[in-house]
């Protein structure tokens, strides 16, 4: 029983990553084929679903999308463009500054497909190259994803297994957060000065700029701005946001702040937004392959490969600094080439393990090991996260193609850094 | 990826003229012009002229070449040269004398919509086809004066009619969708024909958008008066080198069911001469066909002798 659990994620997993099918179909087979073969009973599959986690995400993406009919994102994005002045060096640093605050409150994907789109429209108007802006781009909304309980898959399912709360994922990640942001924009700027030189002496330069910011507010903003739709989406958004901060305090989980925020903007806004309209935008695959996933990794919990695995990893070192290295940069590694939402339903228990082993010491660094590793190890090969290959794509659309050397060669030896970076701050947490 | 200046500014503005219309891409390139000014860091108005001089001959070299922005650029030349005092601001001056040119076209278009008003569409039909804001403006002012009267779109590009489509039905005035190679169904139901146009030649053709030039004609034919709207600074006050010089795109399509990819050409514009006309409406009056031709020899001829072309050379 214990190799056939095995050897069904073992095959799942393989074919996740290299996704002949779509890969919830994949993983929806992979919990079948557990409970066909006896493996979890029905029951046992249904409760390893971690409904806090699948209901959180639905919440935000409902909540996102009728956000962003109201035209607010683009707006605010165009009225960036608008502060840049056409000035290089301000598009990089704004742009790459905003994709990592939206994509720590919004999803990766949906972030980079408001903002890569337009960088290129007005870099490629100006006759420049945008590669280097759509890579900062790309490793911002990964870093940024990190910050936050909602800001990328894997921080979701780490919250929903331990109950950390918004609070608690922002406390204890800022300071690395805010250390790679520096450090990643350093290198970018060092090593391409020449790219980011003013235009502000080269008056024809100027001039192109300019207007290829009046087409950007043409293009993007077509639908007129209505401020009751956008004042009433401005004022959920916030409320909701709050919600997660004061999670501790009012005791709403995460998941039922989203619910709150989506449900009570599809009333308030009902004449502004088609709720069917809504409903079709969530992701059901990417619910449905996390549905699937929670139910084979029960499955191989079940058989104690698991439990075997971390008391294997704890028998090599009890030091928990040195535990939380090789949770940071085997998960950095392992996200550099796989999908990280796998990978981090699989360490869940093996950590829940690892707390039981190592009784009485707080394992919490482990977790924010963890989170780093898989969030930021994404961004190491082109393939690495959803955002990534979704700007790539969008890129290629408009002409620009991005291969994965290109864009590795770049990216790697910065993640490294990252990792560094976290790895530092992990030895202070333990100090 | 390695464009010339020339050559991404005739891209961007082709697309923008496209997307706005003449009218509009010209009031966008002068507040980005007065951005770009303010936003531009010189030493003196020696560098500044340069700057500006550079500027203006890269937009004179677009292609296609928009006649109404050649025409304010060498106006705006022609002020930079003329400031002799050093302690004179150059980009003050400038930036005044924008805002001075955008006040005027406010003015024009308001003058051109002043004119429409003397045409009698009271219950009449009108036909419309490309997407002139000026057009736009006319039929918005007939609906605010309580004017009775419906429009028929001719069915062009998609985005181009749906543009039509919104601005009929923000401004609640009735119409009808027909596609333009049927229109020969509606002859007798159409009383006038309305159009916008990018700019007049030397040629006596007009530029216009693709398609106008079979609708004018076939309307033409049937001696159903057909109104063309221009501002006279939209007029191209130089020589045409070439006649007949119009862009188009070649574009790759795959047949719809079966696996057959053909070329796709698609034109940037029409040229439509002006004899085809029944009225012109311009900001300095309405006029014949003739009476055109002579207000642009007269025009052309004012602006020779004003040295203003001359100044960016």
């Amino acid at each position: 029983m214990t190799l056939l659990a095995l050897g069904i994620f073992l095959v799942a997993f393989v074919l996740i990553a290299f996704e002949p099918y779509e890969k919830s179909i994949i993983a929806l087979l992979g919990a079948l084929l557990m409970v066909l073969f006896g493996i979890l009973s029905p029951e046992e599959a249904i409760a390893a679903i971690k409904f806090e986690t699948i209901l959180l995400l639905l919440g935000m993406m409902m909540l996102v999308h009728m956000a962003s009919k109201s035209g607010i994102l683009a707006w605010l994005n165009v009225r960036i463009a608008t502060l840049t002045r056409g000035n290089p060096l301000a598009i990089f640093l704004l742009f790459s500054l905003i994709t990592a605050l939206f994509s720590a409150f919004l999803d990766n994907v949906t972030t980079v497909i408001l903002i890569v789109p337009l960088t290129i429209e007005l870099l490629k108007g100006m006759g420049k190259d945008p590669k280097i802006y759509i890579f900062s781009e790309i490793i911002l909304s990964n870093i940024g994803g990190a910050l936050t309980l909602i800001g990328d898959p894997p921080n979701i399912i780490i919250g929903g297994a331990t109950g950390f709360s918004f609070l608690d994922f922002v406390q204890a990640l800022w300071i690395p957060i805010l250390g790679v942001i520096f450090f990643t924009l350093t290198v970018f700027l060092l090593t391409n000065r020449k790219k980011f030189e003013s235009i502000s002496n080269n008056l024809t330069n100027l001039h192109i700029a300019h207007i290829l910011i009046e087409k950007i507010k043409h293009k993007f903003i077509k639908t007129n701005l209505e401020k009751d739709f956008i004042v009433k989406v401005l004022t959920v958004l916030f409320l909701t946001i709050l919600g997660f901060f004061l999670q501790e305090v009012i005791h709403i989980p995460a998941f039922i702040s989203a619910f709150c925020g989506a449900v009570s903007l599809a009333i308030i806004c009902a004449k502004h937004i088609d709720i069917h309209d809504s409903f079709s935008s969530v992701e059901w695959a990417t619910l449905f392959f996390f549905a699937g996933l929670f139910i084979m990794v029960a499955g191989v919990e079940k058989t104690g490969i698991l439990e075997s695995l971390s008391q294997w990893v704890v028998g090599s070192t009890r030091n928990i600094f040195y535990l939380a290295l090789l949770v940071l940069w085997i998960s950095g590694f392992v996200s550099m080439i796989l999908d990280n939402i796998p990978f981090v339903t699989v360490m869940i228990p093996v950590i829940f393990s690892i707390q039981t082993e190592l009784a009485g010491t707080n394992i919490a660094i482990l977790w924010w090991a963890l989170s780093l590793g898989a969030c930021l190890g994404g961004n190491g090969t082109l393939i690495g996260a959803s955002a990534n290959v979704v700007s790539v794509n969008l890129a290629r659309k408009q002409g620009i193609s991005i291969s994965f050397w290109e864009y590795t060669k770049f990216s790697f030896p910065i993640t490294i850094g990252m990792l560094v970076i976290c790895s530092v701050y992990l030895y202070f947490y333990v100090s | 990826m390695h464009h010339t200046k020339v050559e991404l500014l005739s891209d961007l503005l082709r697309e923008l003229e496209a997307d706005v219309g003449t009218s509009d891409l010209c009031e966008l390139v002068l507040y980005s012009l007065k951005e770009a000014v303010r936003s531009l860091k010189v030493k003196n108005n020696d560098e500044f002229r340069e700057q500006f001089k550079k500027l203006a001959l890269d937009m004179s070299q677009t292609k296609p070449k928009f006649g109404i922005l050649n025409y304010y650029l060498h106006l705006l030349m022609y002020e930079c040269l003329h400031i002799k005092h050093e302690s004179h601001d150059c980009k003050k001056s400038i930036i005044q004398k924008i805002d001075a040119i955008a006040h005027q076209t406010h003015k024009n278009r308001d003058l051109i919509l002043d004119f429409g008003e003397r045409i009698d569409i009271e219950n009449k039909t009108i036909l419309i086809h490309d997407h002139s804001h000026t057009v736009h403006n006319l039929l918005k002012k007939y609906r605010t004066r309580k004017h009775h009267f419906k429009i028929i779109v001719a069915e062009q590009d998609y985005q181009k009619t749906h543009q039509n489509i919104e601005v009929l039905h923000d401004a609640k005035i009735p119409f009808q969708v027909v596609p333009d190679y049927m229109l020969s169904h509606i002859h007798n139901s159409v009383d006038m024909v309305f159009f916008g146009a990018l700019t007049l030649k030397d040629t006596m053709d007009f530029v216009m958008d693709p398609g106008a030039y079979g609708i004018v004609s076939q309307f033409h034919t049937m001696n159903i008066p057909v109104y063309l709207f221009i501002d006279t600074t939209k007029f191209s006050l130089w020589k045409s080198e070439k006649k007949h010089e119009i862009f188009f795109h070649r574009q790759k399509r795959i047949h719809h069911t079966k696996a057959i990819e053909y070329e796709r050409l698609k034109y940037s514009h029409d040229r439509v001469p002006a004899k085809l006309f029944y009225r012109i409406v311009t900001n300095e009056g309405i006029f014949s066909p003739e009476e055109t031709e002579k207000l642009f020899q007269k025009k052309l001829k004012a602006y020779e002798k004003s040295g203003l072309c001359d100044c960016c050379n």
